[in-house]
């Protein structure tokens, strides 16, 4: 096999586990759409706020991880629930530029509620794995990015599991269908809203654990989340494996990118090809490839 | 009491039109030109008229939102990118033509229009959050472009020197001077927009903002309408970014990112949407906001934190209350300062009577 | 009763505002400097480290009875690494009096280079910001008083070239760096050193915010596979950085990073200092606790019966930051001995800048020498590497190349 050959297919391998990370975070916007229509601008900082806590309960309190990770997820779900009752709910049937603005400034809350309470120094968050790659052929695995994908296909099967047989997943769907008809029929809307954000801050906590193991949890942990936005776009914004296949597509395309086209432009394209496509999608298929609402053409 | 429009009576429809038909209101405009152009640059020290004159820079750009996403109904996240396209232009023009600064606001007010245009064509077919991501799409790949493309960003620096502007053989320098150099600009930008929304074409932006199908219907070119706002706009954005990089002395890509897209949105959610005293008021706000928190933690925070803490605390807690203002401001009072302050006034209009 | 509750804050706000107006004039027996910090914004890793150095060294100077007997005071504004607030903290500084300014950041010494040399008043950008404004005669009040991107450019090929037995013919170098202006400044000087020394260069962007590299890293480790990699990262890159260039197999010994990626932080945030073995690190002040004026902070300390603070453990950033009020210090020294009346200005101080010879602070500073042509001090850096679990010193104080330096400053200063 031809060296080329060999990191062309390194590149691909790369691309996918990072891929199949990133839709663990675009699941956890997808959870919210889904079910509740609001966007979720904050995603990033749920993520990281996720590993400040669960880094700080490690190091700080000297937890085990197992009791680190429990706290991370408990944390979280109170988060979300405490998140929808105080802000979210005052927000419903407000224009969506309203939620999206609610989200941002959340999102600001967040960044500045991080060094404060957590402290600015970057802290790494251990994970019982070697650092060392396996190696497979030509192809290096680090066993972090295994994991990482792992984790998001169980989540994200389990997830799709739940919205389609799951007796609550068919609530929730019916509630973000139509509000008022599941009103009617018994469904009580709020509760289910509230478990959405619950979901999300599980999702985000995943999140936090393998992305602050792979960058170290700081305040920069945050920037992930800019890249939801072509994952969610590519995929369809409400639907579960739109959030796989639009996180494969994203992670390949800026792997390839990366390395094929950087060398004759001095570098970057990593971020703006993505975007590139994201734009070409919304000209063409703004519901995604998988995306089932109607998006009201003009 | 402030607004007594007993015995105001008009005979033609011109005056009835006019912009400020009270006598009242004309008083009132008059006194606020007398403090803004003479007590205030002449009573206030440097400093001081620094921080105005980044306010006055922040008015100009938050118009000129506000008629894209307040009065058209247009989400954009784009705003900042459109501002590093008019400074660029600019600072090119300045540099490697040598023209003189009418003309390079001109032209950076006119490109940040034709890309702003540009921009909004997807807004065309898209709307709401999906028109949101396609700006923020915008801002990056802008941003991207600058950042890469040596030509404009002038090399590796990706910033730009420009000299300071001046009138004949008088270089503007100073604050005080600046203050005039920009009042002048605010004062063009603010009656320009009170006009626009009273013309035609304000009546069709707050027609597509309103019922866009219904405005088709009725024959308003939405197609030509949404372009039109999106330029216009960002040719206010195009201002801004030349009048910022007048102010500062240099055109750097880093003083437009994604950061200042947000806050000139905080700006005229906080202000009041589709209002153009709300967006004089968000501007004020929100740049002032930092500075104020600054000494009010000086000030009082000795009391609670030692000074170690202290520091470390200002800028963080900038930005939590920044984020806590706008979820304030939009479960509280969605239509901002611009409501507080109507309430205000209508209490004086019929003052002392209750109704 | 909202109505109400709102009054009352704004009172008390504007209560505040009247209550702090800085004062308009340095009060009588003390002397200012304006200093800015990141304490939130992309470089918060270093600021909430450097800082703490920075003030810690003015209070030990203070409890000596200060400067000539005027005491120093450095108020601290936070310019959350953005040019508006670092304009706006200026104005301040200006305001409260201040005769030198530390600037923290490249963007914003670009931005207040003109205003600097306007209202003359000196400002410095150690280990940052502008490689040009070496040139003291072009910027008469930028001064970068430690070594610049060039100079670390310079410098990193040197010792690459002496790791790799004496020369780079036919060998290859990976620049990878952060994308964007303090990452692509030394570039230029990368590549006008390649031709020279005859190794080949190819350079990888990473993207902001610089958590994202693997497909950079596996060309580097697996494709290009260079003799030598030279990083220039900061903030959260670095760390992540080290983490992948061992998860993709490329030994860290053959890594050298220039001055920011080079902290315990960056380690520690890596996973620690097992994780980081081999890795070379380049260095503009000393490392570690073996210095006589970090024994007298200390002790300062200890007097006042405190522990000594958290942030000198991580040395690298609190001694750059003792670094820089040190060069201030002496600035303001060499400018009161001039003036003893003690009514100096920003024209004394950048003349003070100018004597300063010779000061090595018990070898925590490299030997400085500015003068009024060369605002730099001689671009001396130091290599430490990270060996069996701590920063080992591997080189001394050294510079290199300063023909293919001054050959570039000379150009830019020709723009």
């Amino acid at each position: 096999m031809s060296e080329e050959f060999g990191f062309f297919l390194l590149l691909l391998s790369n691309g996918v586990l990072i891929g199949l990370m990133y839709s663990l975070i675009a699941l956890g916007f997808v959870l919210v759409y889904k079910a509740t229509d609001a966007v979720n601008f904050a995603q990033g900082e749920f993520v990281m706020i996720a590993g400040l806590v669960v880094a700080l309960a490690m190091s700080a309190a000297g937890a085990p991880l197992w009791a680190a990770i429990i706290l991370g997820l408990a944390s979280m779900v109170v988060f979300g629930f405490a998140l929808e009752r105080v802000v979210l709910r005052k927000l419903i049937g407000r224009p969506v530029i309203a939620v999206v603005m609610a989200t941002i400034g959340l999102a600001s809350i967040l960044r500045g509620v991080g060094p404060t309470f957590f402290g600015a120094g970057t802290k790494s968050l251990p994970l019982p794995i070697s650092d060392e790659p396996f190696v497979i052929g030509p192809l290096f695995i680090p066993p972090i990015q295994l994991l990482g994908a792992a984790v998001s296909i169980v989540f994200i099967t389990g997830f799709g599991w739940f919205f389609l047989w799951s007796r609550k997943g068919i609530a929730m769907r019916a509630v973000a269908d139509n509000q008022q008809v599941a009103m009617a029929m018994g469904i009580n809307v709020e509760r289910y809203f509230g478990l959405a954000w619950a979901m999300t801050g599980i999702v985000s906590a995943l999140g936090g654990i393998i992305w602050g193991n792979l960058l170290g949890v700081d305040v920069n942990l945050s920037l992930v989340g800019f890249k939801v936005f072509p994952v969610v776009i590519l995929g369809g914004l409400d639907s579960i494996p739109g959030a796989v296949v639009g996180g494969l597509i994203v992670g390949i395309v800026e792997n390839i990118a990366a390395g094929y086209i950087d060398p004759y432009v001095g570098g970057g394209t990593k971020d703006f090809v993505p975007y590139v496509l994201m734009i070409l999608a919304l000209m063409i298929r703004p519901y995604g490839i998988f995306g089932k609402r109607i998006i009201e053409r003009v | 009491m402030f607004h007594r429009e007993s015995g105001v009576l008009k005979t033609t429809y011109e005056a009835d039109m006019a912009l400020y038909p009270l006598p009242i209101a004309r008083w009132t405009v008059a006194a606020l030109a007398v403090v803004f152009f003479a007590v205030i640059p002449l009573a206030l020290h440097q400093y001081y008229l620094s921080i105005a004159n980044l306010v006055w820079i922040a008015v100009i750009g938050a118009l000129g939102l506000n008629i894209l996403v307040g009065y058209t109904g247009q989400v954009s996240i784009g705003h900042g990118a459109f501002m590093s396209v008019g400074a660029y232009t600019a600072a090119n023009l300045a540099i490697r033509l040598g023209s003189p600064w009418p003309v390079n606001l001109l032209a950076g007010g006119l490109m940040a229009a034709l890309v702003g245009a540009v921009v909004g064509i997807p807004s065309l077919r898209i709307k709401g959050l999906y028109l949101a991501i396609a700006t923020l799409a915008g801002q990056l790949i802008i941003e991207w472009t600058i950042n890469h493309v040596t030509f404009i960003s002038g090399g590796v620096q990706a910033s730009i020197d420009v000299p300071r502007p001046r009138l004949g053989s008088y270089v503007l320098s100073s604050q005080r001077e600046m203050y005039y150099f920009l009042l002048v600009f605010v004062v063009l930008a603010i009656v320009g927009t009170l006009n626009l929304v009273r013309s035609r074409i304000g009546r069709a932006f707050i027609a597509i903002r309103d019922q866009d199908i219904a405005a088709e219907i009725i024959g308003i070119n939405i197609f030509r309408y949404k372009l039109l706002a999106f330029a216009i706009s960002s040719f206010y954005a195009g201002v801004t970014g030349v009048l910022y990089t007048y102010y500062l002395g240099i055109a750097n890509y880093e003083q437009f990112q994604i950061g200042v897209s947000i806050d000139y949105l905080a700006m005229i959610i906080i202000g009041g949407l589709g209002s153009i005293l709300g967006s004089i008021f968000g501007a004020f706000f929100v740049t002032l906001l930092p500075i104020v928190i600054r000494y009010a933690m000086e000030a009082f925070g000795g009391l609670f934190f030692d000074p170690k803490t202290v520091l470390n605390l200002i800028p963080n807690l900038r930005l939590m209350l920044f984020g806590a203002l706008i979820i304030f401001f939009l479960i509280v009072e969605p239509e901002g300062l611009n409501r507080l302050w109507r309430n205000i006034r209508n209490y004086f209009r019929i003052w002392p009577f209750a109704y | 009763m909202r109505q109400v509750l709102a009054i009352v804050t704004a009172l008390a706000l504007a209560g505040s505002l009247a209550a702090s107006a800085p004062s308009h004039a340095q009060s009588k027996g003390e002397i200012v400097i304006g200093m800015q910090c990141d304490r939130t914004g992309a470089t918060q890793i270093v600021g909430t480290v450097l800082c703490p150095g920075f003030h810690d060294y003015i209070s030990l100077i203070n409890s000596k009875g200060g400067v000539e007997g005027y005491k120093i005071r450095a108020p601290e504004i936070d310019n959350e690494y953005k040019v508006p607030p670092a304009v706006e903290s200026y104005e301040r500084h200006k305001k409260e009096g201040a005769v030198t300014i530390a600037v923290y950041g490249t963007p914003q010494i670009y931005a207040l280079a003109q205003k600097l040399q306007e209202d003359r008043i000196p400002g410095t950008s150690p280990g940052f910001g502008s490689a040009a404004a070496a040139d003291g005669i072009r910027y008469p009040y930028v001064f970068p008083v430690a070594a610049t991107y060039w100079s670390q450019g310079t410098a990193a090929v040197d010792f690459v070239k002496k790791q790799l037995g004496g020369s780079l013919k036919g060998k290859k170098i990976a620049y990878i760096f952060y994308d964007n202006p303090a990452g692509r400044e030394p570039i230029e000087i990368l590549e006008d050193l390649s031709g020279r020394e005859g190794f080949q260069l190819r350079t990888f962007a990473v993207p902001p915010p610089g958590v994202e590299m693997g497909a950079q890293v596996l060309d580097i480790a697996q494709r290009f596979r260079p003799d030598f990699v030279i990083a220039h990262l900061f903030g959260g890159a670095p760390a992540v950085s080290i983490k992948e260039l061992k998860s993709k197999g490329y030994p860290l010994r053959k890594v050298i990073s220039l001055v920011w990626g080079s902290a315990e932080v960056n380690i520690e945030a890596a996973g620690g200092f097992a994780v980081a073995e081999g890795y070379y690190t380049m260095q503009f002040a000393g490392v570690g606790q073996d210095y006589p004026v970090l024994n007298e902070i200390r002790e300062m300390y200890k007097k006042q019966g405190k522990p000594a603070p958290k942030e000198m453990a991580s040395s690298v950033y609190y001694n750059r930051g003792v670094f820089q009020a040190a060069v201030h210090v002496e600035a303001i020294r060499n400018a009161l001995k001039a003036h003893p009346d003690g009514k100096i200005t920003g024209v004394d101080t950048k003349a003070g800048f100018e004597k300063i010879s010779n000061f090595t602070l018990g070898g925590l500073v490299p030997p400085l020498k500015i003068t009024s042509t060369d605002h730099e001090g001689g671009g001396l850096v130091q290599i430490w590497q990270i060996k069996g679990g701590k920063f080992e010193k591997v080189t001394d104080w050294f510079s290199a190349y300063p023909d293919v330096i001054a050959k570039h400053t000379k150009e830019a200063a020709a723009k």
